[in-house]
């Protein structure tokens, strides 16, 4: 009977504790139950971020003895932040030093802008699909639908070459023209925009509004909560992105986090210790943007309401 | 709806331009390369359906295709049905705790697949890894299993990792998704005597259907361009794992074009996987019984 | 105004940070410094940035040039080598490649290889005689050269001298791999009375390639000829998956699997294995990261198959290229040879690096003669360095992932047969399964119509 089992009986016991207290009313037993377990699932996804915590600040001599933290009391042989030191001690480039503030601007910078044009062109482009009919409109959803399909390793060369042709190599102009409208996003306000019924712009339209007003003043506002999600999403995928960015720039200086923090794991030896320091720095701005569209995507939005 | 003059190629114009300029050459190129083989610019030679022939005959591929395939049927019908779960349990705003557990629940999406390969590598060593120690100290079982060597252990390992990535994830569009539904339909319905769970199927649910089939559709796509996180995961073997038992179509085009060096094949291998996509995603759409407005 | 933005509130947040940043970013990125490079040399390898960066600004001095050294993840590399093959874009004049990565580029005609051919180079100037001759082996392709050799690779065993003193074992005694397997009543038991074994002899993969591939070369097997040609299906092989099935599976097992990073040093720690498998750079990394074991260790050849037998086998390696776009050949040579091929900068390196360098003239420098106080005084260069002339050739091509991955399967195969059926019909099982596999890389080989010469 290790510690383990005897919580989990513990908590069990409780939830039958609960029951028997008012066997007719089952809803304390429940609701104790659904909270263990959002508890449990909660504490499953955050060990790994327990162990990436300890990690980054245990002294390289120690970081293979404990997979968490090394037993108390901690001394500066231990846990100190060595691997943070190294982290903001810059690279040196043929510029000069490049230190390690310049990549996290860089990456909000190129995260920043991709989500700010990508919300705007894809929510405009997915209104178009949801509500207006045209010539051409099945072949292109069907095109950009099929267009999602392409697993995107196989046109990274081609598109390569084309960058180079337009001479922009190197340039972060390389990172966004491609994608100021995609195809997810698109289909993603697409669908969202769907539910807004065609009275309201219409009564819009008899009240003398343009499209753009439409669009603009009366739509948008009603996807909130989607653009919310969408802008997250965003951020998040473009934040940690790697793979253009590594291909498309290449000045040091000039470089996103996931790639930087990537150079340290190499084939023979890996640096774990200042990849996890980079790691959990580098989770900190889309922490905060989460807490920032929390409360967006959550109840409580008061002019997201549809009528009727 | 009718057309309204010039507005709709308007609001498309920036798609527009950027697909005219963007994608559209890449996937010709991508087109023609099918049917050649390649080495530089220099050698091509047109070698017609033989790379579509070599493909469609080769048992790698078929693996590649099976494990792909498991990897999205459990993505569909376990994550999903997970996320709504925990988008309802989580959709009122009050209390903090809620919210901490919102944010804990979204928060393996804040990190990169690389860090989550890297990560779930240690988690999964045998004997010293926290999955082993979790499980032998639960259920005493376990402590030896070698969830990246052994070839039955690694997709599930990929689909438990890839269950802790995203099942937060799509909880965000459901979360968001369960704003617009009409609060009054719901208590309509349960003062008709509705248990929640016949709340939910025909009422909720129905209302939210347009984002459910967004995030089937793209789940489904996703599942099958799965790249990043098997090469991470299995970066001593280049994401294929032992016995190709962590092999997905996507590392197989890798391995195919990028390694071997036969862009002509690869891109075989590309259209043959966008086809199949479009089809499985097609159907799903067609037997969901949502396709248009 | 904050509440009614129609994109909703967070998204006008981003935006203003996108417009602040952008205004940062302009400010922060320094133009570019005085015009290109004269050459630009990239590496995907880290631990080797300070060494190369040091002879750059040499050779800047000595030939009044500009050199770039760029630090470059390897799969970026990679692909933009492989894009700017396609694209004709701008690309790096010099590149330090892994093993394996070259092979793209020379399924081909030998002509259309972006790489300059060095062969004659290394003949004329007497280079090649002074290299280990079979290292040229990763870096060509049917008799071409395409890059140069960086390093040697030996592989040894490092054990845990304290334990195999307690025990009562002598290495020096251990000279084939039947007296290697012979230790096992001594060393393999259950110390804790958990029904768990706790001791093994030593540390050998199941589900990856290295260990199957390290025991191959080492017998002279290689997967592919120096023409391109398949070559692993052989008795020899046959008979080393055999003796591998053996040793990492059923109750006679010797070895187990420690896997990398954190908990191969606890392994190591704990004595899990007492064997490891150890080629240089290897040594030099558990010195780097487990200091905890500091002193434990020393090193001595591998077991040889048949008395008197090879005693090394060879695992990875990095090569330098010089791209065919470089508007200067002789410049990149001249420093290519600075990078790899100056004595005196080599003996620096080894004590960075402790990477043992193919020049075989540049062994009897002192750095190579210290000794390591990690492997208790051993001298780890003068021991690799004297298994060095013997490393085995291991021919690239662009198909050998595929192989090692075929010969991965017949083991896996044949771990499975033997739990199932034990000892009977497992060779013919392991020649039967290796005979289908070598017909799928052959398949694969045999459709490349480019390069065929």
């Amino acid at each position: 009977m290790n510690p383990l089992r005897l919580f989990v009986l513990t908590l069990i016991g409780g939830a039958l504790a609960f029951w028997l207290r008012s066997p007719k009313n089952p809803k304390p037993a429940l609701e104790y139950l659904r909270w263990m377990a959002l508890f449990f699932a909660a504490s499953l996804i955050l060990a790994p971020f327990l162990w990436l915590v300890a990690a980054a600040f245990k002294d390289r001599e120690v970081l293979n003895e404990h997979i968490f933290f090394p037993p108390l009391p901690w001394s500066d042989k231990t846990m100190n932040l060595e691997n943070f030191r190294r982290l903001f001690a810059g690279d040196p480039s043929v510029q000069g030093k490049v230190y390690f503030w310049q990549y996290v601007l860089n990456s909000l910078f190129v995260t920043t802008t991709i989500t700010v044009l990508q919300m705007v062109f894809c929510s405009a482009a997915g209104f178009a699909l949801a509500k207006y009919d045209f010539r051409g409109k099945k072949p292109l959803m069907t095109f950009m639908l099929g267009s999602m399909m392409i697993p995107s390793v196989l046109l990274l060369a081609p598109l390569y070459e084309m960058i180079v042709k337009l001479g922009l190599v190197d340039t972060y102009s390389a990172l966004f023209l491609p994608y100021l409208a995609v195809p997810y996003g698109i289909f993603l306000f697409r669908q969202a925009m769907l539910g807004i019924p065609n009275e309201m712009l219409d009564a819009g339209r008899i009240d003398g509004a343009s499209e753009f007003y439409i669009y603009f003043r009366l739509v948008m506002p009603l996807v909130r909560p989607m653009s919310a999600a969408f802008c997250l999403v965003t951020f998040l995928g473009n934040w940690n992105a790697f793979f253009a960015p590594s291909i498309f720039l290449h000045t040091q200086d000039k470089l996103t986090l996931p790639v930087v923090l990537n150079l340290y794991l190499g084939l023979y030896r890996a640096d774990y210790g200042i990849f996890l320091a980079g790691t959990l720095i580098a989770i900190l701005p889309p922490a905060m943007l989460f807490f920032a569209l929390e409360k967006e995507f959550i109840g409580g939005l008061t002019s997201g309401a549809v009528k009727g | 709806m009718k057309q309204r003059g010039l507005a709709p190629y308007l609001f498309l114009a920036p798609y527009l331009v950027v697909m005219l300029a963007f994608t559209i050459y890449p996937l010709l190129n991508a087109g023609v390369l099918a049917f050649q083989q390649t080495n530089g610019p220099a050698s091509r030679v047109f070698v017609g359906l033989d790379n579509f022939r070599f493909l469609l005959s080769d048992p790698t591929f078929y693996q590649a295709l099976w494990n792909t395939t498991i990897f999205a049927a459990c993505s569909v019908l376990i994550q999903l049905p997970l996320s709504m779960g925990l988008a309802l349990l989580l959709n009122s705003g009050k209390g903090w705790a809620r919210g901490l557990l919102r944010l804990v629940l979204f928060s393996p999406n804040l990190v990169g697949q690389i860090f989550v390969g890297v990560l779930f590598s240690v988690l999964f060593t045998a004997r010293y890894g926290l999955v082993n120690r979790f499980l032998h100290a639960l259920f005493g079982w376990g402590l030896e299993k070698q969830w990246l060597q052994d070839p039955a252990l690694v997709m599930p390992a990929i689909i438990i990792t890839a269950l802790w990535l995203y099942v937060g994830f799509n909880m965000i569009y459901f979360l968001a998704a369960l704003q617009s539904v009409d609060k009054t339909l719901e208590e309509a319905a349960r003062v008709d005597g509705a248990s929640p769970w016949q709340v939910f199927w025909h009422v909720t649910l129905p209302s939210m259907r347009h984002v459910v089939v967004f995030v089937v559709v793209t789940s489904l796509i996703g599942s099958y361009q799965l790249f990043e996180l098997p090469l991470a995961l299995l970066s001593s073997s280049n994401g294929r794992g032992p016995d190709n038992a962590g092999l997905t179509v996507i590392t197989y085009l890798y391995d195919v074009g990028f390694v071997t060096g036969d862009l002509g094949l690869g891109s075989a291998v590309g259209w043959v996987i966008a086809a199949i996509i479009f089809a499985l995603s097609m159907l799903q759409i067609r037997v969901s019984g949502v396709v248009e407005e | 105004m904050l509440e009614r933005f129609p994109y909703g509130r967070a998204p006008l947040w981003l935006l203003l940070v996108a417009l602040a940043s952008t205004l940062a970013v302009f400010v922060t990125q320094r133009l570019d410094a005085a015009g290109r490079p004269d050459l630009t040399f990239a590496t995907s390898a880290a631990n080797h940035m300070e060494a190369y960066r040091e002879a750059a600004a040499l050779f800047e001095r000595r030939r009044h040039v500009r050199v770039s050294v760029e630090l470059v993840h390897s799969r970026a590399l990679q692909t933009r080598l492989q894009n700017a093959m396609l694209a004709k874009s701008p690309v790096p004049d010099l590149v330090e490649l892994l093993f394996g990565d070259i092979a793209y580029f020379t399924r081909g005609p030998l002509s259309d290889v972006g790489l300059v051919d060095v062969t004659d180079r290394l003949e004329k100037e007497g280079l090649k005689s002074r290299l280990v001759e079979s290292r040229l082996s990763l870096w060509s392709s049917r008799g071409r050269t395409f890059a140069l050799p960086h390093d040697v690779h030996p592989v040894m065993l490092m054990y845990r001298a304290d334990i195999l003193a307690s025990l009562g074992i002598d290495p020096n005694a251990i000279e084939t791999w039947d007296d290697f397997v012979a230790l096992r009543s001594k060393v393999v038991k259950d110390l804790d009375g958990d029904g768990i074994i706790d001791r093994y002899l030593i540390d050998l993969p199941v589900g990856e390639a290295w260990g199957m591939n390290i025991l191959l070369l080492q017998r002279g097997v290689t997967l592919f000829d120096e023409r391109g040609r398949v070559t692993m299906n052989q008795p020899a092989t046959v008979d080393t998956v055999y003796w591998y099935v053996h040793q990492v599976e059923g109750k006679d097992k010797i070895a187990t699997q420690c896997g990398w990073g954190q908990s191969l040093m606890k392994a190591m720690k704990d004595g899990l294995a007492l064997f490891y498998v150890a080629p240089d750079w290897r040594t030099h990394a558990i010195e780097m990261e487990a200091p905890n074991v500091r002193g434990l260790f020393r090193v001595m050849p591998l077991p040889a198959w048949t008395l008197g037998g090879r005693r090394t086998s060879t695992w990875g390696g990095s090569g330098l290229a010089i791209t065919k776009a470089t508007k200067n050949v002789e410049l990149a040579w001249d420093f290519a040879k600075l990078l790899y091929f100056d004595r005196e900068e080599l003996g620096r390196r080894y004590r960075a690096t402790k990477i043992l360098p193919p020049l075989k003239d540049s062994w009897s420098l002192p750095e190579f003669a210290e000794p390591s106080g990690f492997f208790r005084g051993q001298r780890l260069g003068e021991e690799f360095a004297k298994l060095a002339p013997d490393v085995p050739p291991d021919w690239s091509t662009p198909y050998k992932s595929r192989a090692e991955d075929r010969i991965g399967t017949v083991t896996l195969h044949a771990i499975e047969y033997f739990r199932a059926h034990g000892d009977e019909g497992l060779r013919e099982m392991i020649q039967q399964d290796l005979t289908e596999k070598t017909a799928e890389v052959e398949a694969l080989v045999n459709r490349n119509v480019l390069g065929k010469e």
